[in-house]
């Protein structure tokens, strides 16, 4: 069961990362081995020689914030496109293949067009063009050699390969013995120059699949998905990763090259190993593979600003499960002052059992069973400070609501204690040591820093910042933010199945 | 590495073919290094799993030791043979209660609260647990705290007093679960299997409202006095101390926890019984979850290598595997599907194999799945689907030793489970002698596909075809609270 969830783990990992991670060190500092590709392709290199194993990531700098209406989804259908294959890997002869591939684009494009005609589809005409695409689709099952990605890093010993999209980034990471890198960076480095879009209309279905188990049938991915889309009224942050269901059922294999082309450059990417390796030697083989893909002119990212909030939006969905709530504040990202602000709100209000909201509402008015706050849904742009509870009947979310009110009003006229602020020190100096304690984690933490602040040594400034930050400023921040303007509220409201 | 100049040339050729025939050719530049993965030599890595230093400290306990000074941090865990198991049929939710308030309850010299205010104060952690078949303790604190942290976890594991008000508290919390436990379609069929495939036994038990209510204070005390003594727990400790000042800190603080002999009651046989049934519960959705199986095997089975493999080529693998290829990447009917031979430690384990689809396939695939299973009984699985499943569980054997800690609960599972003492480093040996014949084998032997239990959770009114095709249908009446 273990690896039942291929692709939503990284997805689910980055909805949640918050900003409390990264502290700062002197060590760090001196270990990370940087450098950059003729390219521009950016490497993050450090040893730890513990054991002969390393983790990579490659994260590229697109998600799906970078879509556009009427092709969500676009970004993670082309993460799962990148497992099948390359003109070398994945195929027993690509120059018989292609011609196959193209008729069935062709056969496609024409039953895609015509199944949006809704009522006026000509239901023979579909029927000859299902059959038709199936038949080259059983025909093309002899040319290639399925997954062979995964049979070849998994031969090796490879673990956790594995890829996540989120708003921000889609990465791709695998795990493995030191002395296979070189496997790596031939697969990878193929992957990236000459991948062929394979099997790309039995995906959509794939992740049409994806979709009724992590959000249609799935009662908390639905409230979060309806959440974000009623606060955000113009910003693409308001779309589903995922994408809605009209959109993954027709996205045009064309459209899905192009988003290709246009991100996956090696000048908006960062490549990251952990572990067993020698810095040097990783530089040189990276050269080697890497080097000549093409930079490409990386177009001009969103522009679109949410407009300020002017009046709460409440919303509710309905389904057959028990309640919870969601509500959510506009507030900027890093590395505004006010993000680290609210790095410090984070850790006071939800983090461990001496937390405030856990102390008041789990503890001791005993009204929720689990109570946290987050920042999502991503770190590229502005972003929502997220306070998410669950009621123990026969309390109401009502009363969660107000509760958590409460806390927000004491934020605002009370000054936090030294104690608290002192805590929220202690817990960043731990998690600094305790991350260099895992190969996956710091690869992960630094090419995401890299891809999000544009500078991975973000980690080391964090904890200056927050050192800095007085019982005023959380008392202005929440001030300023944490008002009913501001905010969006949704509830999950139960609804029993016919 | 050296290039191969036949496939650079290939590869040119293919170029300028698709330069003709797509306008979206995908960054074409022909100069490329292009490698064979195949053609790629590794040198090889010698890799002997790591050990631990054990001692036998006073009172019984048996403690694993590993120095490492990379970070200044110092992690301890405790293995207690416990579990869910051994707690009486109406007070199912006994033991992980009894795991959950003795963290959270205090000791007799520290109230729970002022516990969780020490700790988080200095960034550390002490947690505890009860699961089905042992009890588990961890500590992780900064080297600076370790008298703090130490005196914690030794506290908190030798004396607590369980608050009537936090069993109280955590009663509430377990009873709102249960009201929720029927939100989730997935979970819904994960207990039905469950129950279902380990009726009348305790494996197959869940608690109940009933059952959480009728659980007190003086059940817990009692649960913690039988099984948390010295000489029925195995620790371990990793980080950055000296190694005799480490033994000296817990000897002093277990000082006071007494050798004292441990009665387990008597857990009934799993009965051995396969036979088809399915089960069915409704729920609106537009996709089916899908489970089948039946019992599987104990870790002492000496077919044990074998049905790994078998399980890693028929849907444990992921990717590489039959059910992944069929179901998903050929077919698009899931984005999830898999088999997992869950092998019992004290008796017989599970095998489960699961898949999420849209209801109106639901049948289609539950019977690709079937078939996909039956196969593996019926001819010998090819030489590349035994390499790969072979090769990957062998080199990835060093992935179960990434850190310290994980390297001590692999040694502490090794003697809580009784496995034999060269279990690890015998292990990849052990795969690496697994033969088609194994496979083929092992598949008739512990694969029932004419007798397999299917829990099916959805509205069969969209169902392509009836469930009773499958055999009579037992529908699940989901409780309503």
């Amino acid at each position: 069961m273990k690896r039942r969830k291929i692709f939503c783990l990284l997805s689910s990992v980055f909805f949640l990362i918050y900003l409390y991670i990264p502290a700062s060190s002197e060590t760090l500092d001196k270990r990370v081995v940087e450098h950059t590709l003729k390219n521009g392709m950016k490497l993050l290199l450090l040893e730890r020689h513990q054991s002969p194993i390393i983790a990579t990531t490659i994260m590229f700098k697109v998600g799906s914030v970078d879509e556009r209406t009427g092709m969500t989804g676009i970004a993670h259908l082309l993460e799962h496109m990148l497992f099948k294959g390359t003109k070398m890997l994945g195929t027993k002869d690509y120059k018989k293949e292609k011609p196959l591939l193209d008729k069935m684009d062709k056969i496609a494009v024409q039953l895609d067009t015509e199944e949006r005609k809704g009522e006026k589809i000509d239901k023979g005409k579909i029927e000859k063009l299902r059959s038709e695409l199936k038949r080259l689709q059983d025909e093309h099952k002899n040319l290639i050699i399925k997954d062979e990605f995964a049979s070849l890093y998994s031969k090796q010993g490879g673990v956790g390969y594995n890829a996540g999209t989120s708003r921000d980034m889609t990465s791709y990471v695998i795990s493995l013995p030191s002395n296979k890198l070189e496997l790596w960076a031939v697969i990878e480095s193929d992957r990236m120059k000459n991948p062929v879009l394979r099997e790309f209309y039995s995906e959509r279905n794939v992740i049409m699949e994806e979709r009724r188990m992590s959000y249609d049938n799935d009662p908390e991915g639905s409230l979060f998905e309806n959440f974000l889309s009623a606060a955000y009224n113009a910003h693409p942050y308001g779309m589903p990763t995922i994408g809605w269901m009209s959109d993954i059922k027709f996205l045009p294999k064309k459209e899905v090259e192009r988003f290709l082309k246009t991100y996956y450059a090696p000048n908006n990417c960062v490549v990251t190993v952990v572990g067993d390796i020698d810095a040097k030697k990783i530089i040189e083989m990276m050269d080697k593979y890497f080097v000549e893909i093409p930079p490409q002119n990386i177009p001009e990212r969103v522009w679109t600003e949410e407009p300020e909030q002017i009046g709460e939006r409440r919303i509710e969905v309905e389904f057959d499960a028990n309640p919870s709530i969601i509500i959510g504040y506009h507030k900027p990202t890093l590395p505004h002052h006010d993000d680290y602000v609210f790095d410090v709100i984070d850790f006071i209000l939800g983090s461990g059992r001496t937390s405030r909201l856990y102390k008041k509402m789990v503890e001791e008015k005993r009204i929720a069973v689990s109570v946290s706050t987050f920042s999502m849904p991503g770190s590229r742009y502005s972003n929502l400070f997220i306070f998410n509870g669950v009621p123990r009947a026969p309390h109401t979310v009502k009363e969660l609501e107000d509760a958590f009110y409460e806390e927000i009003e004491r934020l605002k006229n009370e000054p936090v204690s030294a104690k608290e602020l002192e805590k929220v020190i202690n817990h960043l100096e731990a998690h600094h040591i305790r991350q260099l304690g895992s190969n996956r984690g710091m690869s992960d933490t630094l090419a995401y820093y890299q891809t999000v602040a544009g500078n991975w040594k973000y980690m080391m400034t964090h904890i200056d910042k927050i050192r800095k930050i007085t019982p005023e400023d959380v008392m202005n921040t929440a001030k300023k933010y944490l008002i009913k303007n501001n905010r969006t509220v949704a509830v999950l409201v139960k609804k029993e199945g016919k | 590495m050296k290039q191969s100049s036949k496939l650079k040339v290939q590869s040119s050729k293919f170029i300028s073919c698709c330069l003709l025939l797509t306008a979206y050719c995908l960054l074409a530049v022909d100069s490329w290094a292009v490698v064979h993965p195949s053609k790629l030599k590794f040198k090889p890595l010698e890799f002997n799993p790591p050990s631990s230093e054990v001692v036998l400290l006073n009172n019984g306990i048996i403690l694993h030791m590993i120095e490492d000074h990379e970070l200044p941090t110092i992690d301890m865990t405790a293995v207690i043979r416990t579990g869910s198991v051994y707690e009486p049929e109406d007070k199912i939710g006994l033991a992980g209660m009894a795991g959950t308030v003795m963290r959270t309850g205090g000791t007799t010299t520290m109230k729970g609260e002022d516990i969780n205010e020490i700790l988080e104060f200095i960034a550390g952690s002490v947690e505890a647990g009860i699961g089905g078949e042992s009890g588990t303790a961890s500590m992780s604190v900064m080297k600076k705290d370790i008298d703090t942290g130490l005196k914690i976890f030794a506290d908190i594991l030798m004396n607590p007093v369980f608050s009537e008000d936090k069993l109280e508290m955590e009663k509430q919390k377990a009873i709102e679960s249960i009201k929720r436990q029927n939100d989730d379609p997935s979970n819904i069929a994960r207990r039905e299997f469950r129950k279902t495939v380990y009726i009348n036994h305790p494996f197959g038990r869940f608690p109940t409202i009933d059952t959480i209510n009728r659980i007190k204070r003086d059940d817990l005390v009692r649960f913690h006095k039988q099984y948390f003594k010295p000489n029925n727990v195995i620790m371990g400790v990793t980080g950055d101390f000296n190694k005799e000042d480490v033994i000296k800190k817990i000897e002093e603080a277990f000082k006071d926890w007494k050798f004292e002999d441990v009665d387990f009651p008597k857990v009934p046989k799993v009965k051995e019984v396969y036979e088809n049934s399915v089960n069915y519960a409704f729920k609106n959705t537009t996709q089916s979850v899908i489970r089948m199986g039946h019992l599987g095997i104990k870790q002492d089975n000496p077919d044990f290598y074998a049905v790994m493999v078998m399980d890693d080529i028929l849907g444990g693998g992921g990717f590489t595997s039959r059910l992944m290829k069929e179901v998903r990447s050929d077919r698009g009917l899931a984005y999830s599907v898999w088999s997992s031979f869950v092998v019992g430690k004290f008796d017989l384990g599970l095998f489960a194999a699961g898949c999420e689809t849209k209801a109106d396939s639901t049948l289609e695939v539950i019977t690709l799945m079937k078939n996909i299973i039956e196969e593996m009984g019926k001819s010998p699985v090819s030489d590349e689907e035994l390499k790969i499943a072979k090769e990957s569980i062998i080199n990835s054997f060093i992935f179960g030793f990434i850190s310290n800690l994980q390297v001590l609960s692999q040694r502490i599972n090794v003697q809580y489970y009784n496995l034999p003492h060269d279990y690890l480093e015998k292990y990849r040996d052990n795969i690496a002698k697994v033969t088609k014949e194994d496979v083929l084998r092992v598949a008739k032997k512990y694969l029932h596909p004419d007798k397999l239990t299917f829990v099916v959770v959805g509205d069969d009114k969209k169902f392509d075809k009836p469930l009773s095709e499958l055999g009579d249908v037992r529908k699940i009446e989901l409780e309503k609270f």
